[in-house]
């Protein structure tokens, strides 16, 4: 997608100005602890993304980019704080610049803009995972299975596929939970049809019989066929407006027995057996405080869940990352998946008790309707209450919370009040008493009823039958979605997995170069077992040290950057992950990067000076491709071991007459610089186990061994009978010899402002002379022309050549052979 | 060490798997406008909470 030109920070973070020059390639920032290279980290990632993964990560509920993200003096200024970077793009062949300030992190201005040029960097903003730190590295590893799955789903993008297949399942619950009520209804409607219908079995036939038989009463012609627009009154007279509505006397008492028998059941034993077991249930759940705020708990996320859909917390509107909260939620769920199954086990004993309540109500409601045409009217409180309280306990059964409430009305469920009873049988009373009617208005009352109850019947069908539809289409497209997303997962993992285990074989192959891994998805979870030794697969942290774990999870990172991006991973940045690299194996990933990664620019931040070197050696980075950061203090930010910048630090030092501070800071420059021409002349040193060399110990090797090449070039070049050469030679290695004179006649005042703090013996005029020395010492190993300190070529095996980056210096090592 | 296989990357594995299965979709014959819908929605629109899904899934019914 993108390679990073230049970088340019601004009051960002702990870094007040700096700018550094990648030039699309890769680059090392190295410095010890606390010299700001990660500061350098977040600017980049800043800039690419409009975030900060640092300031906004979990567990930073405190910290804001907004607020902590300018340097601390410019807390108040958020303006000041930006980062400028300039990104070229080689798939549109143009080079950009992106400028982004704390005060709207999330607008970038991008010149020139344009939409392919927009469209790349939406791309990259979607990306944030080309930046990669150690403490993210071994999540990948070490994490367990679910935290694992999670963090590749992270990577991958995941989130939005299982927010889509948490979505569809829900509305295929949701679907179904919709279709107990809906049977119910239909149950209860068949039985008022069969009841009102006098027959046992509904079939066409059966119903056609029956409701002919009343129509020949009426002299009503016989129906030949029932569909779903047939009405069995069909051709009957409409009542008269103003006659008062009749009692069906035979369906009337019809009903009240249905409703006593409901009422029987209800208080029966079948029952309150299975309400006694339901109970224990709940009671289990409800004696373990623990549980009992576990089953609270679940309700609640659940709701919550529910609930999310702006980007606010559905309970105190603070505003969030709509999928970070729903993550943070779903994991709390996740963690009670035991109670949430014990609950929903009740929850399934619960259907059959609920549906018997919803009989009662509606055979209640059914026989109540007879009150009002009772003369004169039956009082039914009592009956209706009952009723209401039988709708209030299914709404009570169905929350399921509190669970003290829900064993209450549980408890009470049986017990039927006297007076619900007392109010049925006065009911019957009033219809028991009423005139028989002519055998022309029974059939009339029988054709109304039946007819009424067929309609309510058909409807309950018609709705059951649209809710069935519904939820076998939702469910089918739930499967459809799971079975789908787990095959292309699959071959996603199968991919990954084998390119991890042919990255983690290169960087060593010296000892498991059969190396085998396997990542096992399943369930919303990501298990990973390795290869140890060809003994067996076991989970990385089984038997593999720490610097293997790293390294596999360096690996994996790199095999899942490789699948999402493929030839577009031309961009990434490690933040101080190399480290985590064990010893032995750095060279393999510097040479890993070089030619697995050859189209990636890395970004790299190191303490560890031999990696600096391993980068370098093995062709990694360039010679110039590297910044290293001496210090860092709050009022300047890091400061770097650039030339000029010491040499003005120190005269600035002398100007205010602070000899010890610029001897300090001469004697530091001079070890770095030492060991980095020890490094670059390959100057022999005498060892030390410690790593701990003084400058005594480098910088007497440095000028020893430049003025031994200096005589082998001249050997050389008068093996090549070069006259010219050799004079040339001569004159620089005399210059070269001065300098080290005058430097060694003068170092011993360094020795004494350091070694022996006898820093009240000297003043400005007595280390001037020194610090003129020294710099004039460092620039007899330069070139001329690009300032660069020169170095022997190759890195290793015998010396060909002293030459400099730009080339202009090379001076021949080899001799004619004879 | 052997190659990989991958050259242009998968970029973007959710809009991968979200056009498999409306493939799958097609092929078990569900009715061509749920498929619509629920592309616009998952492609284009990029939307994907429940109540997005529901709209496409159910046409905007209401349960009965």
């Amino acid at each position: 997608m993108i390679r990073v030109e230049s970088l340019t920070i601004n009051e960002f973070r702990g870094i007040r100005d700096l700018t550094l020059d990648f030039k699309g390639k890769s680059f090392a920032i190295y410095g010890p602890n606390g010299t700001g290279k990660s500061g350098v980290v977040d600017a980049l990632e800043f800039a690419l993304t409009g975030n900060v993964s640092r300031l906004s990560g979990e567990g930073r509920g405190d910290i804001s980019l907004k607020q902590h993200g300018p340097h601390v003096d410019r807390r108040n200024n958020p303006d000041k704080a930006r980062v400028t970077v300039k990104v070229a793009i080689p798939s549109l062949s143009k080079t950009i610049t992106i400028v982004r300030s704390l005060k709207n992190p999330s607008v970038a201005q991008v010149t020139p803009s344009g939409p392919a040029v927009l469209d790349v960097l939406r791309q990259v903003e979607a990306h944030p995972e080309i930046v990669l730190s150690r403490r993210e590295l071994i999540r990948y590893v070490l994490a367990t299975p679910g935290k694992r799955a999670e963090e590749v789903q992270a990577l991958l993008h995941l989130d939005q596929v299982e927010q889509v297949r948490v979505g569809l399942q829900k509305i295929a619950n949701a679907c179904e939970r919709q279709l107990p009520p809906l049977g119910t209804a239909v149950t209860q409607a068949r039985e008022n049809l069969l009841r009102a219908l006098g027959i046992s079995e509904l079939t066409k036939e059966k119903i056609l019989g029956t409701s002919n038989a009343q129509r020949a009463v009426l002299n009503l012609p016989a129906l030949a066929d029932l569909t779903e627009t047939t009405s069995i009154k069909d051709g009957m007279a409409t009542p008269v407006p103003a006659q008062p509505q009749r009692i069906p006397k035979a369906q009337a008492l019809a009903d009240i027995r249905a409703a006593r028998e409901a009422l029987a059941e209800i208080g029966g034993e079948i029952t309150k057996t299975h309400i006694t077991e339901v109970t224990t249930d709940l009671n289990t759940l409800a004696s373990d405080p623990a549980i009992a705020a576990s089953v609270k708990k679940e309700a609640f996320f659940t709701t919550g869940m529910e609930l999310t859909e702006a980007g606010m917390c559905p309970f105190c509107d603070t505003p969030w990352n709509l999928d970070r909260l729903k993550k943070h939620v779903q994991a709390k769920i996740a963690h009670l998946e035991e109670i949430s199954l014990k609950r929903q086990a009740a929850e399934t004993k619960m259907v059959p008790l609920i549906a018997t309540l919803r009989k009662v109500q509606a055979a209640i409601n059914t026989v109540v309707g007879y009150a009002g045409l009772t003369k004169p009217p039956v009082v039914t409180k009592a009956a209706r209450d009952y009723s209401s309280h039988c709708g209030t306990t299914v709404e009570k059964l169905t929350a399921f919370m509190p669970l003290s409430e829900t064993i209450t009305v549980l408890t009470n469920m049986p017990t039927i009040p006297p007076a619900v009873l007392a109010a049925i049988g006065e009911i019957e009373k009033a219809v028991v008493v009423l005139p028989e009617p002519t055998k022309q208005d029974a059939a009339r009352e029988w054709l109304t009823v039946a007819q009424e109850r067929l309609e309510v019947w058909c409807d309950a069908m018609r709705k059951q039958k649209a809710a069935k539809d519904q939820a076998q289409k939702a469910r089918q497209i739930s499967d459809i979605y799971t079975a789908t997303s787990d095959t292309v997962l699959a071959g996603i993992y199968s991919t990954v997995e084998k390119d991890f285990s042919a990255i983690y074989q290169f960087i060593n192959h010296d000892d498991e170069d059969e190396f085998n891994a396997k990542l096992i998805p399943s369930m919303g979870k990501l298990g990973f077992d390795v290869d140890f030794y060809g003994r067996g697969f076991f989970p990385p942290g089984a038997y593999h040290s720490e610097g293997h774990q790293d390294g596999m999870g360096l690996c994996l990172y790199l095999a899942l950057m490789r699948y999402l991006q493929g030839s577009r991973f031309t961009f990434a940045v490690l933040d101080d992950v190399l480290m985590s690299v064990d010893i032995g194996h750095r060279r393999e990933v510097c040479a890993l990067f070089k030619t697995q990664f050859p189209n990636t620019q890395f970004i790299m931040t190191t303490h560890d000076p031999i990696w600096l070197r391993h980068m370098r050696t093995e062709g990694l980075i360039g010679g110039r491709s590297a910044v290293q950061f001496r210090n860092w203090s709050i009022d300047h930010g890091p400061a770097q071991w650039d030339d000029r910048d010491v040499w003005t630090e120190i005269d600035d030092n002398l100007k205010k007459n602070d000899v010890r501070a610029a001897a300090s800071l001469l004697r530091h420059y001079l070890e770095f610089t030492s060991a980095e021409l020890c490094h670059r002349l390959r100057a022999p040193v005498e060892f030390r186990g410690d790593a701990q060399y003084q400058l005594g110990d480098l910088l007497p090797a440095a000028i020893k061994r430049m003025r031994e090449l200096y005589r082998r070039a001249k050997e050389a070049a008068n093996s090549w009978n070069q006259r010219e050469i050799v004079e040339q030679l001569a004159a620089r290695e005399a210059a070269f010899a001065k300098l080290a004179e005058t430097s060694n006649a003068e170092q011993w005042q360094v020795n004494v402002a350091v070694h022996y703090n006898s820093w009240d013996n000297l003043c400005k005029e007595d280390f001037e002379p020194v610090v003129e020395a020294f710099q004039n010492l460092l620039g007899g190993f330069t070139c001329s022309d690009c300032k660069e300190y020169l170095r022997v070529s190759p890195d290793r095996e015998t010396p060909e050549s002293l030459r400099c980056e730009c080339g202009n210096t090379n001076i021949n090592l080899r001799e004619k052979r004879a | 060490m052997t190659t990989s296989p991958i050259v242009d990357g998968t970029h973007d594995v959710p809009a991968q798997i979200f056009e498999k299965f409306l493939q799958a979709l097609e092929s078990k014959d569900v009715s061509a406008d749920l498929v619509a819908r629920l592309c616009k929605t998952l492609l284009e629109d990029k939307t994907f909470t429940e109540r997005a899904l529901k709209k496409a899934v159910l046409d905007e019914e209401t349960l009965p």
